[in-house]
């Protein structure tokens, strides 16, 4: 083919190629020099390299945040840095009073804290089986061999996630309207219409199914392309073993798929755990808080009458905790190695 | 701007980089004022009267519209140009809000809402302009109730821009249909027996599920409460929010009232068919029914919002706003953003200019004595003088102090009146529990 | 035989039915949203609700365009989840690779601090990270919106995940042959990684997509504006102009549906059996 295709000037691009190929010799023959481990560090560090330039700063500060109680803008300088020629001054952002662990007590007593936790946990817990079960299902199913328009089927799944946030949001927002679609169809086959936003129990349900409809087609991708990592060879011998359908499923798929099912499973863990804009739109938190996460609640606190900064950084410091330790305990009993 | 920023900015960047990992070894980080010549405080003298001559100005919707309007007129008046930035509300107050408590970025001259004053003065953002104001003498000019919420501790940060005396919207077709009479109405009792008259299928008023809190202060503050006491004590349970809730829960229980969320597309339709009779509201609402139902236009009418007892107060006020200076940018930009915001607020053309155009009621109550604006016979009201109802009750109007707590309060009342409301619960419990969900959540004792 | 057959043709209803039934469900509230895009507002909140699309499109898009500067931010946001998108797909692949094949020290620690990072809420870094960008002068620039997360720990973790599954012996037989570390990554890696490569660039791509209040914050020219920026801009102090946000957003399906369907052709099966076969 690509003969074919460099017919028209074979000596240019073939000159092109060649060069191409010394500048890689090149950079190899520097190259190896790097011992193993240090080949790694080398394919870490840009991660580093960025995290310590943009989000370093914002981690470091949340954290210090969270043991004050946050006063007002300052207008002083907090320190400044003199080399001559250079001078740079840090502002000092805030006025800010030492609390030391206040901010954590409080949370301690804060109703609304735990109120968010408890709601959001609740979300997860139901929502988050019941997307992956689906989206698992439908990538085994798009990756059948038999099945035909597999393009077409995977991108209707998939597009759900395209949809603008507060658009969707909107969207269900209607659809579970007092008067809206899904009340209409239940009147048509002669159910009671139901009142989803007012009840406790059908808006935590109504946020599940939005986050449900938007995120499954996304899972279901990620699965999919698990899937495909898996070496078709194993199935042949499974298939000379005489295997069944679930055999296959159970013994070849499964353990195949493993980590790509863990990333999965703790990447809907946090996502739902940092559920925001769903509730934000659709109920509003309400009924009664009924529907308030803690992430909803993280930004009230910053954004929402007065800025309570260090509070709001204590939560998040609490927050980013447990989370990542559930994460972590997910991993583990995955059987991550 | 000047056009060194950028060259500024990138030999900045070059500094961070190096300085941050080399800044301990250079030992020469000092804490404290690098030079002297300060840039946020003592400003006066240092500033002289020099403007700037561009300044940024925000604000959202309606409010942002008439700004241009005002903008327009003052560049032919002046040499400078003001821009306006028209946001989505809460995307400009998340923007807003960032960039004050980061200390940069923020605009000229902002759009405050009264309710959010407490809140944003208390991020310690927004500058002192006490001095400016007593300088040229226009704090007299407002109406006083408006003053509060942007006063703190004797020293002024915004001025007030529009407000929203209350009144009672009705439709006079459907009221003289069924026999109602208006002015037979002076309290909530007289406006129940009135829209018992109405057949099942007409409701007197509607009671908004998603905005109760909304009804729960313009009437507690026509009794002239606050739900802080002056040692900031909750006292959103005393006397007189039972009363409220106690009216707002035999109302309910009548019959006479619909419940569509406030603002919905459900709740215009029923107005505009005339499916609810009556709309306890503000002045603001006028530029709403004229732009979203332009039928009914000479079928509506205005009476004061009904007492709570015989002989009780009838005046009060929903909603309003002002402008404000951020306190980060610099003198020439905010004698600039004073001038502009000046000449917006406290001269009687501008705000009667923005009244016209887009019914944003003035705070300045110089305006009021403008009887040929005032006294008008307007024929959307049947020839009722209407601007001059709510002028009146402007005047009337009771202070009221927002608090940076108050979305705290929004949301108890919200909540507690919902379930009561619905679940019927006890009026005295739901005032207590909702005093006692404030009361946790901001650190404060009961009063 | 038979029989066989016939469990074959039961199997092969379900899973029809299951994808059919499941892709409706997924479409109704995409339709029901560019239905919406059709009328007017009064129109797509009546009840009963009105299942078929009507002729205000072009109406609500000139309200639209009037409005905010739709089509330059549907570019904007194009060309910002690109670059972001072909960036860090690389800075990924590369760490996941390492966290997937190599030991290093701490490298389990590192790992949970990457993993860490994805649980931060981005509401709170916002004012940090604004405050950051007005310092070194890059407020109103798509650099400040593009680099920050370009190290995105999302991806990292999927790639760590999927290179798991490349066999050892596949990377030993190539060293045998004396390739280098990084032909080994380039070479062989990446190309059997064609499907996971794919699912990230998507879930990259969806992350930028989607961002709103740093973009927010960041972004000054409406010129500049990403598009759920300049949604932001339709709602108004009491009511949201539903009308035009459908309309947007039923355009901004569109980027997402071309990048779906150019992908697609990565999802193909057994690159690493050929690669295996000796």
């Amino acid at each position: 083919m690509a003969t074919k295709r460099s017919s028209s000037s074979p000596e240019r691009s073939s000159s092109v190629r060649d060069r191409l190929r010394w500048a890689r010799q090149d950079i190899s023959s520097v190259l190896p020099s790097l011992t193993f481990a240090q080949v790694a560090y080398v394919l870490i560090s840009p991660f580093f390299f960025l995290f310590g330039l943009f989000l370093l700063f914002p981690v470091v500060y949340t954290i210090y945040l969270s043991f004050f109680r946050y006063e007002g803008v300052s207008g002083d300088t907090l320190f400044f840095i003199d080399f001559g020629p250079f001078f740079i001054e840090f502002p000092q952002i805030a006025e800010l009073t030492f609390i030391g662990f206040g901010n954590y007590s409080r949370m301690l007593g804060d109703g609304l804290f735990w109120q968010s936790m408890y709601n959001t946990t609740y979300i997860l817990l139901i929502q988050v089986p019941i997307m992956i079960g689906l989206a698992l299902a439908l990538a085994l199913a798009l990756n059948a061999g038999f099945v035909r328009f597999k393009g077409v089927f995977r991108t209707a799944v998939a597009l759900p996630v395209s949809a603008n946030i507060v658009a969707y949001s909107t969207i269900f927002l209607i659809l579970f309207n007092e008067t809206g679609f899904i009340n209409y169809m239940l009147t048509q086959v002669g159910i009671e219409p139901v009142e989803w936003m007012r009840s406790e129990f059908w808006a935590r349900k109504t946020i599940i199914s939005a986050v449900t409809w938007r995120w499954t087609g996304y899972n279901m991708i990620i699965l999919l392309a698990g899937l495909q990592t898996i070496s078709t060879q194993l199935y042949e011998a499974a298939e000379i073993d005489g295997a069944s359908r679930w055999e296959k499923f159970r013994y070849v798929t499964l353990p195949q798929l493993r980590p790509v099912l863990l990333f999965v499973v703790v990447l809907s863990t946090i996502g739902t755990f940092k559920l925001f804009a769903e509730p934000y739109v659709i109920t509003g938190g309400g009924p009664t808080n009924a529907t308030i996460t803690i992430v909803q609640y993280i930004y009230e606190e910053a954004f929402v009458g007065s800025p309570n900064l260090g509070y709001a950084s204590a939560l998040t410091v609490v927050f980013v905790a447990i989370v990542s330790v559930i994460s972590i305990i997910q991993i583990k009993l995955g059987g991550d190695d | 701007m000047p056009s060194d920023t950028t060259k500024f900015g990138r030999r900045r960047v070059l500094i961070s980089a190096a300085g941050a990992g080399t800044a301990a070894l250079a030992g020469c980080i000092g804490t404290g004022d690098p030079d002297d010549d300060g840039d946020d405080t003592g400003d006066d003298d240092a500033a002289g009267d020099e403007m700037a001559d561009q300044i940024d100005v925000w604000g959202w919707d309606v409010a942002a519209n008439s700004l241009e309007l005002t903008a327009d007129a003052y560049m032919d008046e002046y040499d400078a140009t003001v821009d306006v930035e028209e946001f989505g509300q809460d995307a400009m107050k998340e923007d807003l809000r960032s960039r004050l408590t980061a200390g940069s970025g923020a605009p000229d001259v902002a759009m405050l809402e009264l309710i959010d004053g407490p809140a944003d003065i208390g991020t310690g953002a927004i500058a002192d302009i006490t001095d400016r104001v007593d300088e040229s003498g226009i704090e007299g000019d407002f109406v006083e109730g408006a003053w509060a919420s942007l006063i703190e501790d004797d020293s002024i940060y915004a001025i007030p821009w529009d407000i929203g005396p209350t009144a009672v919207y009705y439709r006079r077709d459907v009221y003289d249909e069924h026999d109602l009479d208006a002015d037979s109405i002076e309290t909530w009792e007289d406006f129940q027996e009135e829209g018992e008259k109405l057949p099942d299928d007409v409701y007197m008023f509607n009671i908004p599920e998603n905005d109760l809190d909304g009804v729960w202060r313009y009437q507690f503050r026509q009794l002239g409460n606050r739900p802080f006491t002056e040692d900031g004590e909750v006292n959103i349970h005393n006397d007189d929010s039972l009363m409220i809730a106690e009216t707002l829960k035999q109302l309910y229980d009548s019959g006479i009232a619909s419940t569509y969320d406030g603002w919905s597309t459900e709740w215009f339709n029923a107005y505009g068919e005339g499916e609810i009779a009556s709309l306890p509201s503000a002045a603001w609402m006028e530029g709403t029914l004229r732009a979203e139902l332009p039928d009914t236009a000479g079928n509506w009418g205005v009476y004061r919002i009904p007492a709570h007892e015989e002989g009780g107060p009838r005046a009060s006020n929903w909603g309003g706003s002002s402008l404000m200076i951020p306190s980060q940018i610099d003198d020439a930009e905010a004698n600039r953003a004073w001038d502009f915001v000046k000449w917006t607020l406290a001269t009687d053309e501008m705000q009667l200019l923005m009244y016209d155009e887009y019914g944003l009621f003035p705070a300045l109550e110089t305006t009021y004595e403008q009887d040929d604006v005032f006294d008008e016979e307007l024929d959307f009201y049947d020839g009722q003088a209407a601007r001059r109802v709510f002028a009146d009750v402007a005047e009337e109007m009771p202070e009221y102090q927002y608090s940076v707590d108050t979305p705290y309060v929004s949301d108890a009342i919200n909540n507690h009146f919902l379930a009561m409301l619905r679940d019927d619960e006890d009026p005295e419990d739901t005032v207590m529990a909702a005093a006692e969900e404030v009361a946790d959540r901001t650190d404060r004792d009961l009063a | 035989m038979r029989e066989q057959r016939r469990k074959d043709a039961v199997w092969k209803f379900l899973t029809y039915s299951f994808i059919i039934v499941m892709t409706i469900g997924m479409m109704v509230p995409l339709y029901w949203m560019i239905v919406a895009a059709t009328l007017p507002q009064e129109e797509f909140i009546r009840f009963p609700p009105r299942l078929y699309p009507g002729t205000e499109f072009f109406a609500n898009f000139a309200v639209l365009h009037e409005e905010t500067q739709f089509v330059i931010s549907i570019w904007n946001s194009v060309f910002i989840a690109v670059v972001y998108t072909a960036l860090s797909v690389i800075l990924c692949s590369m760490a996941g690779f390492a966290f997937a094949k190599y030991e290093f020290r701490f490298k389990e620690p590192i790992f949970y601090l990457i993993l860490a990072t994805l649980v931060l809420p981005i509401q709170l870094l916002v004012i940090p990270l604004f405050l950051m960008m007005a310092q070194i002068d890059w407020t109103d620039t798509f650099r400040a919106i593009i680099l920050p997360w370009l190290a995105n720990p999302i991806g990292i973790f999927l790639m760590r995940q999927n290179m798991k599954s490349i066999p050892d012996a596949l990377l030993e037989s190539a060293r045998m042959d004396g390739a280098t570390e990084f032909q080994i990554f380039y070479r062989i890696a990446l190309p059997a990684m064609r499907s996971s490569i794919a699912a990230l660039a998507i879930i990259l791509f969806l992350f930028q997509w989607d961002l709103f209040l740093y973009p927010l914050v960041i972004l000054e020219d409406p010129g500049n504006y990403t598009i759920p920026v300049a949604l932001s801009g339709l709602e108004e102090s009491r009511r949201i102009n539903y009308d035009q946000i459908m309309v947007a957003s039923s355009l901004a399906i569109i980027p997402m549906a071309i990048l779906f369907l150019v992908l697609q052709k990565q999802f193909v099966s057994g690159i690493l059996a050929g690669s295996l076969k000796e």
